[in-house]
């Protein structure tokens, strides 16, 4: 009796075994390729069709995935030949768990050409001297000014703020009420429409780690005072009217915008607001120009300081064949369709070469940030194996900082306590 | 004293002849679809997490055992007991509010009126709309700059609150989406009136009972273990709160392109969002902690009810 249950249950496991095991064949001539952004994966899919033709090698593109699903596909025998990210905050967490390949031997190999990449987003995929990741394309951010709402305040349309305490000035100008005293135009709002902390914190000489990302530096001054100078544009007009401003605004991809509606007078925004599917789409006759963020007035050398982060692609340490991911990912960062594929979505390319296409040339405002992106003053976003929980954490304490007026060196102290540890764990081989 | 221990005794099993072998057999074939499901879906990860809570697992590689590291921490997380807060006054609120709306609708459905049918099927429709559609309909609704309850409350010149980045209201706005996805408690409700004696309400009636006398003395306590059943139902339901709060966070959005999880101020980190939040920090051993202790919390609610509710509800029989 025993034994015929035992067989009974044995047998019922290896019908399901045998079933996953079907399920899961894949074919050795297809290259699968994961990306977790797309909003039109069908040009995505003939973008990379263009490898077939080249080799023969069929590539499917699965777009967008949602990142939930990532650590079950990475840590499976047969994950995607190639993954592509919206960031590198998580390339060194998969890495820390051995499911990143390390690139440089197939940067040799498949003979990619580093040069011809930009450095800034080269850098963010380094880690103790070996590429984890290399960019397919990046977002930086600058200012975005109108020039009629300039105009209207008495101040130079033409001339943006030159400094952070001139943009604190200008904002204040550019702020109206009505006759209830509610807000009917705002200034400036620092963490429109997300932080840009890293931005701020970067300007004011400093980040939340270290630069080799060995150290957690939350409660650094940099970090206190970025989050202040966040907070007086609240303070200045209250709290409470603020949020209930912001909470009048209307959706990002719509005419409704808050700097398309003509409502918030500056913004810091990327590349890809100023392209046909915003701005162009939702705003085309705005009279608006884009500039460097402006450096405090003590510091003019920070001038043209941009932290680099955008999209990713990786070779997954369980990808079957790595070769042809290699391959593959030299024909991806290729100068052409580097091009053909920023240009679709209008992002940065991230290749030299294809920077010089006059699709992008000839657009003034992106070209402001082309140079900005191959500035001396370009940095990235640090990232670490606990990014996830310190970015957490962080988000909670701008949040609290901003909206409710808390005093952030407390709050960063505390984050600070706490985390530090976790890094150190992790950092620990 | 040795009669009970003696009847407490299990009954000594008798060997299975031939026959009832082979009608043990096929029972087990039939059943051998739920078998399996339940051993590598159900036992399986309930065996693993209880075992993961007591180490350091990170979801990819094998770790080191932390014994009851992370029950300790967690007891010092200033989220976790936020997290729990939030939970709390969602049972506390959305369970009592949702009883009592359904409870009433259940009796307006339950009046003979013509086209009661139409009425009953609209207030159940909502009910199997999917949680992400109904979740990103409310969030139009309650727009504040553009939605459609900010141009109704603009007719009586009230201003709408400020429902997605005010954390005063970011937990009632997601009661009154709750609301909309009653019908299933309507319907039990329904069931359970529609099984209250006629004799007993006609009776009460030549007596002279009011219709607010029989509903207070005959009808509620006919249908109180119908109200038990929807309570702990809801309590548990509400303790794993998670989409709404998940799909309202993602999508809800107000100026900004996204509101992080758990905001405004984290007065939308539910219990399940903080768990979920964790997991994907690689911290399973922590997540499959929270998770036990909500199974816990859980289990004494549920126990809890059952005992305070035992002298007020009425079985039939």
């Amino acid at each position: 009796m025993k034994k015929k249950v035992i067989l009974f249950f044995n047998l019922a496991l290896v019908i399901t075994l045998v079933l996953t095991a079907c399920g899961s064949k894949t074919d050795e001539n297809v290259l699968r390729v994961w990306i977790t952004w797309g909003d039109n994966p069908q040009q995505i899919q003939e973008l990379f069709n263009g490898f077939t033709e080249q080799t023969g090698i069929r590539v499917e593109v699965t777009a967008p995935v949602e990142t939930d699903k990532l650590m079950t596909a990475l840590t499976s025998s047969q994950p995607p030949d190639i993954l592509v990210l919206s960031g590198g905050d998580l390339v060194k967490s998969y890495f820390s768990q051995n499911l990143v390949e390390p690139l440089n031997s197939w940067i040799d190999t498949a003979g990619i050409n580093m040069d011809d990449i930009y450095t800034a987003p080269a850098d963010q995929c380094l880690y103790q001297g070996e590429y984890l990741c290399l960019p397919w394309g990046t977002d930086i951010y600058a200012l975005y000014w109108n020039k009629t709402l300039f105009a209207e305040a008495g101040l130079d349309p033409e001339m943006p703020p030159q400094t952070m305490e001139e943009l604190v000035a200008y904002a204040d100008q550019l702020t109206k009420y009505d006759q209830d005293g509610n807000l009917t135009q705002v200034g400036f709002i620092p963490d429109f429409s997300w932080s840009h902390t890293d931005l701020y914190v970067s300007m004011l000489g400093g980040f939340w780690y270290n630069p080799d990302g060995t150290e957690l530096t939350l409660n650094s001054q940099p970090m206190v005072d970025s989050l202040l100078w966040q907070q007086q544009f609240y303070e200045n007009v209250g709290y409470e009217k603020m949020l209930n401003f912001i909470a009048t605004l209307g959706d990002y991809s719509s005419s409704e915008h808050g700097f398309i509606s003509e409502r918030v007078a500056m913004m810091v925004e990327g590349e890809w607001f100023t392209g046909p599917n915003f701005i162009g789409a939702f705003g085309p006759d705005l009279n608006y120009g884009i500039a460097a963020f402006p450096p405090p007035a003590d510091h003019p050398e920070r001038a043209g300081t941009v932290v680099v982060q955008g999209t990713v692609a990786l070779i997954p340490a369980n990808a079957t064949n790595k070769s042809a991911s290699a391959q593959l990912l030299a024909w991806m960062l290729s100068p052409s369709v580097v091009a053909e594929e920023m240009y679709a979505n209008y992002n940065l390319p991230t290749s030299r070469t294809a920077a010089q296409d006059p699709r992008f040339t000839s657009d003034p405002f992106f070209s402001v940030f082309i140079d900005l992106m191959g500035g001396a003053n370009a940095t990235y976003v640090t990232t670490t194996a606990i990014s996830i929980t310190v970015d957490d954490e962080r988000g909670s304490i701008e949040e609290q900082v901003l909206h409710t007026g808390a005093d952030p060196q407390t709050l960063l102290d505390d984050a600070q306590s706490r985390l530090s540890p976790l890094l150190q764990q992790a950092l620990t081989p | 004293m040795r009669q009970n221990t003696r009847s407490r005794r299990w009954p000594r099993l008798r060997p299975l002849g031939r026959k009832e072998r082979r009608s043990l057999w096929t029972a087990l074939l039939f059943l051998s679809p739920w078998l399996v499901g339940f051993l590598v879906f159900t036992l399986y990860p309930m065996v693993a997490s209880l075992i993961y809570s007591l180490t350091n697992f990170n979801g990819l590689v094998s770790t080191r055992v932390a014994w009851y590291s992370n029950y300790a921490e967690l007891f010092q997380d200033p989220k976790f007991w936020k997290s729990l807060g939030n939970t709390a006054y969602m049972v506390l609120f959305s369970v009592v509010i949702t009883l009592f709306f359904s409870f009433i609708c259940a009796l307006l459905l339950n009046f003979k009126v013509r086209g009661q049918s139409i009425y009953r099927v609209l207030f159940y429709l909502p009910s199997i709309i999917p949680t992400v559609a109904s979740t990103m309909l409310w969030i139009w609704i309650l727009k504040p700059d553009n939605g459609v309850l900010s141009a109704l409350l603009g007719l009586f010149g009230l201003e709408s609150p400020n429902w997605f980045l005010d954390p005063n209201w970011s937990k009632p706005a997601l009661i009154l989406l709750g609301l909309w996805g009653t019908g299933g408690t309507i319907v039990i409700y329904l069931a359970g009136l529609q099984e209250v004696p006629q004799s007993l309400l006609e009776a009460a009636e030549l007596d002279g009972a009011g219709w607010w006398q029989r509903l207070r003395h005959i009808t509620i306590p006919m249908v109180s273990p119908i109200t038990l059943f929807n309570l702990i139902t809801g309590v548990i339901g509400t303790f794993q709160y998670f989409s709404q709060a998940y799909v309202f966070a993602k999508f809800a959005s107000v100026g900004k392109a996204s509101i992080t999880l758990g905001a405004p101020l984290q007065s939308t980190l539910f219990y399940s969002v903080y768990l979920y939040q964790r997991f994907f920090e690689f911290r399973w051993g922590y997540a499959s902690a929270m998770a036990w202790i909500l199974f816990l919390i859980i289990l004494v609610c549920t126990l809890l009810l059952l005992r305070v509710s035992r002298d007020s509800t009425y079985y039939a029989g």
